[in-house]
């Protein structure tokens, strides 16, 4: 059953990372993903690694939490790296079986390719599990802002968002107390096949939607009665704030980027070593 | 009191596009700064939609409103008056923007162009005017509802309007939420002079006010202080409205010969009957003992749960013990009542007992572990309900469904069918599939027809087309239309107009008359209970508090109101009578009570 749990990934804690301004954390993960696809050398994948296993521990987060988030994934990175090593061609032939031939750059290139996404989608958790959606909403409004001056709606935008947020428990209450009041009427929603299943679904969904689209229209006009206009007029009582932490973040980034750079120049010629280590095996 | 009118409105009509009957036929009053005037009226009788109008929401198709000298019709005033004159709703749940509370309280405040240091300050005052500054940061989906709609009037008030209009906005509040709301509407009005127009289906609350316009059919009917308005209180009942109890107590004693005047308060007409009983010398006295109430003597359909404790959200940093420990017994044709406030487990209680909640036994997954020694043997929970064990994982749960039937809060909120009678028809379909067309069409018709609907005319309409009561009449249909032994209700009466109320009610005991064994219903109208219910058990975080007659319940006055719950209007003059040694030994019920006073006032006179 789903209850009162908060929603979304967030995980609770004091933390550096936590503490952060959220624009920030937005800017740092940007960044942080443009490395990872940069970095073309052990080296400097292992430096973006680095990084990412340092903010995962300053950010408190249980390991088991941040690990989760690849169990999503998973079925998809082992198949595509699968196939990436048995179908990517490369110039050194290592053993070949069937239409299966495996290269030594296709290796390399399924290692890099396995690597590259478990550490997105792992610094991408540590983002959702140290950020609350309210000051991810903010954040993203705030770095959104210059897009105001070729009219697109950012506080509108950000405003939708916020209260999708606000209503998502709300609809989840609900939701459980409409299934409790069809099951005490005798539906069933666990057996049958899966057409009986889709159909078993209707007597939920109709009243869900009925309810939310009532909400809609009441909050509407509470909206209106707190004199929302959406005019230029507004104002925002939350600034967020750029601390010293932010600073110290930011100056991290920044050497991460150069790290990253350098890396990938000084310490090209090491990866043919590796090719050529891998091709004498 | 200044003697300027704010609001004045003026032979004002309106409909909505889709109705033939006009929501306001010729509606004209005026509202003086300062004042606090209630507004009452059966539903749809208009009260609402006046609310909606004053505000500029809706448009008035004639006459003319007018706030603080500007015209509402005029779009440019809307907002001016917006900001002056705020709405509080009835659902707290939908006037929230923001998933953080102090967030949420400068919404308002935003939308106006307040700077940002001020919208603090105006935060700062709100919350503290309402009572909630400690919850600054907190998030609305974990407070209680009274809590959620005070930080709803918070939002209103840190715009900083001259006047606040309440419509209904205790209706969905438990008696504890609502106690909180009323509270600060009438300090904000007593200390910082601010006008309300308090929109309400509770009498009780009415009276507080300076003034009360009672609406029926889109029409003022009354108007007057409510010392005015509930004097001639028979005429209240015409317009779908109940009297007061306490104004019922007072004319039925006055009745009996005693001389009582129309006083609002429990402290006062104990007092004056105690005049009563001083002038004819009566020092103390008793009355006759209560009649015991007595049940049918089958056991077939006992409800017996025993050592019942469930834990939402398991082993998740978020575990809250909702039941601990609940024993209990409810004899097959009892009306059971079962008390407590929101959140108080009441809710899981009553899933558990047709197995919408399963006993963990029950659950496939569980397996018993092995008992070490020296450890307590652990003690599983066991629930009965007649025949079915529902701590065996073989119980035939959908047969237990069929028996035990589930009226859940607020059931309207449940239909989904195109039509009234495949709405109906849903549940009996579910739980028995074999049944004929005639059969089914059969117990449609008999069902509809038990709640007081006609068959012919609403079994094709769209649920979604009936009014409000209609609605739910069709969704207690739909769970009664299998006959179940035992029927469980989560606040019948919830949001309904007196009118309403009472008609459920005797839907309810007809129900119990003609075929269902058992009626439990949920509820935190202690009246209602009192009214209503053989036997009763109180519900305080997760555990029984008290089980018993509802005047045994009721006699432990201090307690209950310790719990934030409340006691009968009857409970509570008894308990100011006893203090002269006067003891009422009544049922709780109005009449009966009455009956008890008069007793002890005549059988002073023969002594």
């Amino acid at each position: 059953m789903l209850n009162d749990v908060t929603f979304g990934q967030y995980y609770p804690t004091q933390s550096f990372v936590h503490r952060l301004d959220p624009r920030i954390k937005i800017l740092a993960l940007i960044t942080f993903i443009v490395l990872l696809f940069v970095a073309d050398n052990f080296y400097s994948l292992f430096a973006v690694a680095l990084i990412a296993m340092l903010a995962i521990a300053f950010s408190r987060v249980p390991i088991k939490s941040v690990l989760r988030s690849i169990k999503g994934i998973l079925v998809i990175l082992i198949f595509t790296a699968v196939l990436n090593l048995f179908f990517h061609k490369g110039e050194h032939l290592l053993a070949e079986w069937w239409i299966f031939r495996i290269y030594t750059e296709s290796i390399i290139f399924t290692v890099f390719f396995v690597l590259r996404l478990f550490f997105l989608v792992m610094i991408s958790s540590v983002l959702t599990l140290t950020t609350t959606p309210v000051s991810l909403t903010d954040g993203i409004e705030s770095l959104l802002k210059p897009l105001t001056y070729i009219k697109f709606p950012v506080h509108e935008l950000a405003l939708i968002m916020s209260i999708a947020l606000r209503f998502i428990p709300t609809l989840i209450d609900e939701t459980n107390r409409i299934i409790s009041a069809q099951k005490a009427r005798g539906a069933d929603f666990e057996s049958g096949n899966i057409f009986k299943r889709i159909k078993a679904i209707v007597p939920i969904l109709i009243p869900l939607l009925i309810s939310a689209f009532r909400r809609a229209d009441e909050l509407g006009d509470a909206m209106d009665a707190r004199c929302y206009s959406g005019s230029k007029i507004r104002t925002k009582y939350k600034k967020l704030k750029f601390g010293w932490r932010d600073l110290v973040a930011f100056f991290f980034v920044a050497a991460l980027i150069a790290g990253v750079v350098l890396l990938n120049i000084y310490c090209e010629q090491i990866f043919p070593l590796i090719a050529e280590y891998i091709k004498v095996r | 009191m200044s003697d300027e009118f704010i609001i004045e409105c003026e032979n004002v009509k309106f409909s909505y596009p889709a109705s033939e009957v006009p929501a306001l036929n010729g509606v004209s009053f005026n509202i003086k700064r300062g004042e606090f005037v209630s507004v009452i009226g059966h539903n749809g009788s208009g009260k609402s939609t006046l609310a909606r109008l004053i505000n500029g929401l809706l448009e008035a198709d004639e006459g003319k409103i007018s706030v603080f000298g500007m015209d509402v019709s005029e779009r440019k005033n809307v907002l001016e008056i917006r900001k002056r004159v705020g709405i509080v709703f009835q659902n707290p749940d939908n006037q929230m923007v923001a998933s953080i509370v102090e967030d949420d309280v400068a919404f308002g405040p935003e939308n106006i162009g307040i700077s940002r240091e001020e919208i603090g300050e105006r935060i700062d005052w709100a919350l503290e005017a309402v009572g909630m500054t400690k919850y600054r940061n907190a998030t609305p989906a974990r407070l209680s509802g009274g809590q959620k709609q005070r930080i709803a009037v918070a939002g209103v008030l840190a715009i900083r309007p001259d006047v606040l209009i309440l419509d209904e906005s205790t209706a969905m509040l438990d008696p504890k939420g609502r106690r909180e709301v009323v509270k600060v509407v009438k300090r904000l009005n007593e200390e910082e002079g601010m006008t309300i127009i308090l929109i309400t289906h509770f009498m009780e609350e009415a009276l507080l006010a300076d003034r009360t316009i009672v609406m029926n059919r889109g029409e003022i009917a009354l108007c007057g202080t409510p010392d005015e308005i509930f004097e001639n209180g028979e005429i209240l009942e015409t317009f779908n409205l109940s009297l007061p109890r306490i104004s019922v107590i007072a004319g039925l004693l006055r009745s009996g010969g005693m001389n009582v005047s129309n006083v609002l308060r429990a402290e006062e007409l104990a007092e004056e009957i105690n005049a009563n009983f001083r002038l004819k010398g009566i020092s103390a006295g008793q009355s006759s003992k209560r009649a015991s109430t007595t049940v049918s003597s089958s056991h077939e359909w006992d409800i017996d749960v025993s050592d019942l404790t469930y834990t939402y959200s398991r082993k998740s940093p978020f575990a809250s013990k909702a039941l601990d420990g609940v024993d209990l017994h409810i004899d097959e044709g009892e009306f059971f009542g079962i008390i407590g406030h929101t959140g108080s487990g009441k809710s899981t209680l009553i899933q558990h007992l047709n197995a919408l909640i399963k006993l963990p036994t029950a659950e496939k997954k569980y397996r018993a572990k092995k008992v070490k020694k020296g450890q307590p043997q652990l003690v599983f929970p066991r629930i009965s309900v007649g025949q079915f064990d529902l701590s065996n994982k073989k119980c035939d749960f959908k047969a237990l469904r069929a028996s035990v039937g589930m009226v859940f809060q607020y059931p309207e909120y449940q239909l989904f069918a195109e039509s009234v009678f495949t709405d109906v028809a849903f549940g009996l379909k579910n739980f028995n599939k074999k049944l004929s067309a005639e059969e089914i069409e059969a117990a449609v018709k008999s069902s509809l027809e038990i709640v007081g609907l006609d068959y012919a005319e609403v079994k094709d309409k769209s649920p979604f087309d009936l009014s409000g009561g209609q609605k739910r009449r069709v969704a207690i249909a739909g769970v009664i239309v299998t006959k179940p032994e035992i029927l469980i209700l989560d606040e019948p009466a919830a949001g309904l107009d007196p009118k309403g109320k009472n008609e459920i009610m005797e839907l309810l005991h007809k129900l119990h008359r003609e075929w269902c064994k058992t009626v439990i219903i949920v509820s935190h109208d202690m009246d209602e209970v009192a009214d209503n219910c053989t036997r009763a058990c109180v519900i305080a975080d997760g555990k029984v508090f008290a089980v018993g007659q509802p005047a045994e319940i009721f006699a432990r006055a201090e307690e209950l109101e310790s719990l934030g719950l409340d006691i009968p209007l009857t409970a509570k003059i008894a308990s100011k009578l006893s203090e002269n040694g006067i003891i009422i030994d009544s049922d709780c019920t109005v009449e009966d009570f009455a009956a008890k006073v008069t007793e002890v006032y005549k059988g002073g006179k023969d002594a």
